[in-house]
Formats: structure tokens, sequence, C-alpha cells
């Protein structure tokens, strides 16, 4: 026997093995690579912009700085002085974190949360289904439930606040001017490459304040967490020597007061109505059957009783003015030779599905437990912002336009939904077997198709050297749910023009509200 | 020659959990001689219809109840008596009985390769029997384009497995036998077709890191008829030492802490004729876990071994 010799080359091998394996394993990011950057351009007029809320920049007041040379402002750089020159670690690591573009943070934050709490609820034991309840939060299930109607009006609450922020942030940066503390004093060192951004207000404090109030609204049960995080934001903005006490105190006064605003208008904008009670849900169907002589069944066990958000349709809208207006055809019924011929396509995708299909379906899935469909697009939003370097009010503003627009085409696709009430491929066909889950609401359109074809509009209207990428992904996201087997190929197709339509209205807003 | 007639070294812990997906597990005391070969043809189902989420046991009408079914290849070979080299090849299909809420589309095709180099590293002989200390690396890789992201019908885990196992096993002259393993399973990333995905915070990426797991074994068994018939009944356990918990009534992802225990059966009977002829039969039901299914798994087939 050889016992010997393997007493000591198997442990041998066997750490080598482990050595050549463990070296494979690589850092999964968790959020964006980036740091600060030198802005492509400063938009000294923004502050001429046309916010969305506000009536004008100066609607929201906030102090006359006291002058540089005042006894008031040298104590505030004292203070930064000090605090600059003896940073510790995690000092060090906010800054970085934070950025000169911290509404790239809030938005990773707000995606974050969406997918923490994009949790369906679970039926009781009885066969019953729980509700959310915004009364009391953490009873369970936990409140929200961030489905996608869900998450696109907080991302659109958040950004449009931030718009409205930065615009009455930027109207009084450059109505006094006041240079940044390492300009007033050479002794301070900005971490951050100098834009020459007039420093108060601190326009990081005003996204700091407003994303804070509005997303503890959104999401009540992250109160402490939010506070946390926007606390850190605000005294980074001191740590990297951007700004001074009176600019942070001033710019929190326009994130607040912009916040309670947006959130005024969020209170009576039909939300809390939208997941109507059962009475109301079967009448809706009832309308429908009288109407088309079809209807969308929930086929789940045990059955949910009412769909997902029916009256979302009625939700307040941004820039369309009636969902009536947008609202797409009649689609093709039940046993006509287009369901039919549909039909066999959805059983070709099933029966010959291949792996490139398959990864579409997955890779737009975005479905429970993720930051949803308005999530992926908010995401690709943070990633071109990187790319072309927008400074905060741009970038702002892409995100407001591109959270309306999707907002906007979420109501009309919930109201198309609901009004038509169109069965699910699992309702025409008994024995069809999906590879995507199939959602709580009815069939025509596709939201992801609507919503996506809303979100590439505006990202191309932004970035137009890219458009015929957002464009043909936002194709790609409404093909993806046929090959899912959940859509009919014209909830796809009509969907994307729906959300085309929507969003032109966004745009025409956008065309003429200065910034171009 | 006991030894030579009853080398059947593939077969124990052969244990497919659904959700769990261990993998073959080589984990019995058993050599092969010098130019000896084996061959294995399992068959083998399980089903579960309740499963932890995290540590609260539930059911979920979605899916219903979960049926898997598993059809394993293996071959063994004996480059040395202290040296062995086995190999195997599972097809898997899954999926959940009529009517479910989900209406998911099962899953089926060629799983993970497996191959394992097995070494005796030391025996100790004693008054009433030996005790037997021996060792395996394992290696394991995705043998299809099988998506690991569709829990609970993905077919496996869907990433490289490394496992080193150390085995001990007393046989005492009487023909029985106490067995125990511990093995460490290193577990590389799994890539799922989706490039965002919440694992108690943001990740972006395609890539889920699969947690790396403990998996320890206790035996006790018997030699009955003259060695031709083996019965075991053991105790298994996986224990992973990260990842997150099934989220609420949500599905199960590559990242999930999969921890469990079985308790199992295992017969093998060697026919007098034709010599090297074999068969097996076993079962095993899970008794406790965390992120993983309830299972109930029966399986059986055939194994043939032969001199060249």
């Amino acid at each position: 026997m050889k016992n010997n010799h393997w007493v000591i080359y198997f442990p041998a091998f066997a750490l080598l093995t482990i050595l050549l394996f463990s070296a494979c394993d690589r850092e999964i990011p968790i959020q964006a690579d980036y740091t600060d950057y030198l802005y492509s351009s400063m938009d000294e007029n923004g502050g001429n912009w046309v916010p969305v809320l506000l009536t004008s920049a100066d609607e929201i007041t906030i102090p006359v700085p006291e002058g540089v040379q005042s006894a008031g402002y040298q104590n505030e750089l004292a203070e930064i002085r000090q605090l600059t020159q003896n940073l510790n670690g995690a000092q060090r690591e906010a800054i970085g974190y934070w950025s000169n573009n911290p509404l790239l943070r809030w938005s990773e934050i707000a995606l974050e949360l969406v997918a923490k709490y994009n949790l369906i609820p679970g039926p009781n034991a009885d066969g019953t289904y729980p509700l959310p309840n915004p009364a009391d939060p953490s009873a369970i299930p936990n409140y929200p439930f961030a489905h996608p109607p869900y998450a696109v009006r907080a991302l659109a609450y958040l950004s449009v606040a931030e718009f409205d922020g930065l615009i009455s942030a930027w109207h009084y940066k450059y109505l006094y001017n006041r240079p940044a503390p390492g300009i007033s004093d050479p002794q301070i060192i900005q971490a951050y490459i100098d834009n020459g951004l007039p420093s108060y207000p601190a326009d990081g404090a005003v996204i700091a304040a407003a994303a804070r109030d509005i997303l503890t609204v959104m999401f009540p049960l992250e109160k402490d967490y939010l506070a946390e995080k926007a606390e850190e934001q605000m005294s980074s903005l001191k740590w990297a020597g951007v700004n001074v006490e009176s600019d942070i105190t001033a710019g929190a006064q326009i994130g607040e007061a912009i916040a309670t605003i947006a959130l005024a208008r969020a209170k009576t904008d039909g939300m809390s109505k939208a997941q109507c009670p059962k009475t109301v849900s079967d009448s809706i169907k009832a309308a429908a059957v009288a109407r088309f002589g079809w209807h969308w069944d929930n086929l789940e066990v045990p059955v949910r009783p009412v769909g997902l958000c029916p009256l979302f349709g009625q939700v307040k809208l941004w820039n369309v003015p009636t969902v009536e207006e947008v609202r797409p055809p009649l689609p093709p019924s039940p046993g006509s030779l287009e369901v039919e011929e549909d039909m066999d396509l959805l059983n070709y995708y099933a029966d010959n599905m291949t792996t490139e299909w398959r990864a579409t379906a997955n890779f737009w899935q975005d479905g429970l437990g993720t930051y949803t469909p308005p999530g992926h697009w908010n995401r690709f939003a943070k990633e071109y912002t990187i790319k072309y370097k927008l400074n905060p009010i741009r970038t702002a503003r892409l995100f407001a336009y591109l959270n309306m627009a999707m907002m906007d085409a979420g109501i009309s696709c919930w109201d198309t939904k609901y009004y038509y009430h169109y069965p699910r491929p699992i309702n025409l066909m008994p024995d069809y077997q999906t590879i995507a889950g199939t959602p709580n609401f009815p069939s025509y359109t596709s939201g992801h198709s609507v919503f996506s074809a809303a979100g590439a509009e505006i990202l191309t209207y932004v970035f137009p050297e890219e458009g015929n990428l957002f464009r043909n992904w936002a194709l790609e996201a409404a093909v993806s749910r046929v090959y899912g087997g959940i859509h009919w190929s014209f909830d796809a197709i009509l969907g994307t023009e729906e959300g085309i339509a929507c969003a032109n209205y966004s745009l025409e807003v956008a065309r003429v509200d200065g910034a171009d | 020659m006991k030894q030579l007639y009853l080398s059947i070294p593939l077969l124990c812990g052969m244990i497919m959990l659904p959700w769990l997906v261990q993998g073959q597990t080589p984990s019995d005391g058993i050599m092969m001689q010098k130019n000896q070969y084996c061959v294995v043809m399992l068959y083998e189902k399980s089903s579960f219809d309740q499963y932890w989420e995290g540590t609260l046991l539930r059911e979920n009408a979605t899916i219903e109840t979960v049926h898997r079914h598993m059809v394993n290849g293996g071959l063994a070979i004996g480059f040395a008596d202290w040296f062995n080299l086995l190999v195997n090849l599972p097809y898997v299909s899954t999926y959940s009985i009529q009517p479910n809420g989900g209406h998911f589309a099962g899953a089926s095709g060629i799983q993970d390769l497996s191959i394992y180099l097995k070494a005796a590293i030391k025996d100790f002989e004693m008054e009433s029997g030996t005790i037997s200390i021996l060792g395996t690396v394992g290696f394991s890789t995705p043998a299809s384009d099988y998506l690991s992201d569709y829990r609970p019908y993905s077919l496996g885990f869907g990433a490289n497995e490394l496992s080193l196992r150390t085995i001990l096993e007393y046989n005492n002259n009487k023909n029985w036998y106490l067995r125990g393993s511990l093995a460490y399973l290193f577990r590389g990333e799994t890539k799922a077709e989706r490039d965002y995905y919440y694992n108690n915070g943001s990740y972006y990426s395609f890539w889920m890191d699969v947690p790396n797991a403990w998996n320890y074994q206790a035996v006790a068994g018997a030699w009955l008829f003259d060695g031709s018939l083996q019965l075991e009944a053991q105790y298994t356990g996986i224990k992973s030492v990260s990842g997150d918990d099934i989220r609420p009534y949500n599905a199960a992802q590559p990242t999930n802490r999969v921890n469990n225990n079985t308790i199992g059966l295992f017969a093998h009977y060697h026919f007098p004729k034709p010599v090297g002829l074999g068969v097996v039969a076993y079962t095993s039901q899970t008794i406790a876990g965390r992120n993983s299914g309830k299972s109930f798994q029966i399986g059986g087939g055939l194994t043939y071994y032969f001199n060249l």
C-alpha cells in the first residue's frame, strides 16, 4: 500500500485545487461604480426652467446668505477647515459614495426599497388574502406592496420633487453667487472636482431632504434608515468641503418645502382608492362582459378576489390630459383568427423555447422581488447620466420626465387593462404553461411594453445618440412577455404604441421648459 | 474475498433533494481495487408539497406539489487499490402537479457532470475490526445551459462545486460498520439571466453567489447473507455557511441559505450470478430544513462491476 504518500499528497492536491477555485470568485457589484466628475454643462439659467409643481423658482423662499466676510460665514468656514483636515475612514468613504451627483445614490436607494417591498401578499390559512395596511405598515403583510404602479408613482414623486427643488436651488445659487468654501478659504481642499457651482443653497441638501421626506412617506417602515442616509449625505457635503452649514440648512429647507408640496399632490391623486373593494372590482368586470363579452379571471389558488389596482387608471395624470385619448383600440376577440394565430405563436415559443428567448424573457421580467420595469428604466437613466456626465439639475430633469412619462403610461395602461378586461393566455389555453409568472391583472395592454416604450422615448430625447439602443430595448422588453407566455403579441405591439403616445405628452412639456 | 465482491463505491448519499440539489456525494468507505470498474444506472423520484420559507414550514398552491425525476449514470474506476476515480452525469426533470396556481412550465435536461478522486489514506487494524480514513476531492460543473435561477424547477444550482471530504469508517469483524463523513462544499457563482436581484440588498450583476456548505453524514450498516446484502440507515445533513432566506410567498433563488437534514434507508443486493450484478434501492425523508423542500425520495437501479 502506498497509503503513506497519500497522507501528504492528497491534502496538498486538495489545497491547491481550493486556491485555484477560490481565485475564480468575483466581487458582485451592489451599486454603480462612479466617482465625482466634471459636469458636461452648468446650466446657469436652470433657475429659469419651468418647474412641475412650483409656480416659480422663488415660490420657496430662503434667507439671504451672509456675506463671505461676515463673522458668521467665517465661523462656518472654520468648521469646514477643521472637518476637512481631520477626516476619518468612514467620512472619506461617505464622500466617495455620495459623489457630486448624489441624486443617483438616492435613485439606487429608492430602487432597493422597491425590490425589498415588491412582495405580493400570500393567502391566509382560510384562503382569504390580506392587504397591506397603510395605517399599520408593520402588520403582516408589510406596507407597501411595491408593485409596478406603486413603484412608478413613488419614483415620480421623488424625481419631480428633486427636479423642482433643484430649479429653486439653481435660481438662488446664481442669484447670490456664494463661492464654494475652497475659494473663500484656500486652506479648504474640496474633495470633489471643482465645477464652479455657487454653493448657496446646497443642491446636495435639497436632494437629501426631498428624497428622505418623499421616500419616508412611500416606505414608512424605512423612516430611520432614510433619516440616517440623509444625515450622512448632508454631513458628507461638509466633509467634502463643498458646503458650509448655512448652505446645507437652506438646501434642506427647499428640499423639505418641495417634498411637502409633492406629498400634498400624492395624498389626493387617487392612489389610495386604486386597490378597490371586490364589489367595485366585480362591477368593472361585469361592465367589460356587457361591452365586449369577455373578461379576465385570476387563476391563482386560492383565487385572489381583486386584481391589482383596478382603479389605478383613475389616478391623477402628470402630462397626459385624459386616459381616453391614449386608450388603444379594441383588441381582437377571443375565438377570432388573429387570436387563434397568437395561440399558435405562443405554443410555438413554448414548445421550441431557445436559450435566447428564455434569456430575453428573464432579463426583462423584473417581477416580484425586483425593482420592477420602471425601476429598470431608472437604472438605465442612472447609467447614462454617468456616461454623459450630466450635472445635478439636468439629471433631476431626466428622472422627472422619465418617471412622469412612465407613471402616465402606467395609468393609461391600467385604464386599458380594466376597461377591456382582456383574458391572459392561461385563461384561454387551459393546459398552457409559462416560464414567467402570470400577473394578477388583465392582459391587454402589456405593462412592460407601455412602461418601457415611455421610458425609452424620454431617454432617447435626452440622449439622442443612444436612441436606437433604448428603443430596441423597449421592443425587447415588450416581446419578452410573449416569450414568457403571459401576453398576446397584440398586448405588446399596442402597448408599445400606447407608451410612446403617453411619453409624447411629457416630451411636449419638456421641450418648452427652458432647458433645450 | 468480500472486499472485491462488495466494492460499489458510488451509491451512498446519492441524494438529490429538490431546492437542495446537493449532487452526488461518494461518502462510503469502500475502495475498489486496481483494474476494477463499476457502472451504475439509477432512477430516482422525489416530491414535496411543503417547504421551509426561511424557517417557516409552509404550503404554496402556486407550485402545489413539485416532482423531480432523475436518471443517473455513473462510472467508477479503480486505478489502484488506494485510488479511485468516480464520474456521474444525471438527467433531471421537474414539474408541478396539476392543477396549481402558478401554471409554470417545469424543466428538464442534463444536470451536472461530477468527477471525484477518492483515496484510502490510512487503516488502523484492531482486534475487533478496522478503522479506515478516506478522503475525496470532487469537482462538478453544469453540463448543459439549464437555468439555475428558476426555483423550484431548476435542475441544479448551476455553479461549479469543489468538495473536500473526509470519511471515517469502523468495520467490525462481525459484519457491521459505522461511518461518519464530513465535507466542505466550495460553490462558485451561477449565472442568472437577469442582471439585478435582491439578496438583502441590491445586486447589479448576472452572477449570483451560491453559498458554500458543510455536508455531513452518519451511517450504521451491516453486511448480511454472507455479504450479499448491504443495509444502511443514514442521517445526512447540509448546512450553508451564508445566504439569504426565501422572502414571504416569493420564489427561492440560488443565493438562498439552504439547510436540511434527512433520514434514509439504503439497500444493495449482489446477485450470486451473474457475478458483478447488483440491485440497489433507497429512500429518504427530509425531517428539518431551511429554504428547502420537505421531500420524500425513493430510488433504485442496477450496478455492475467487472475487472479488466
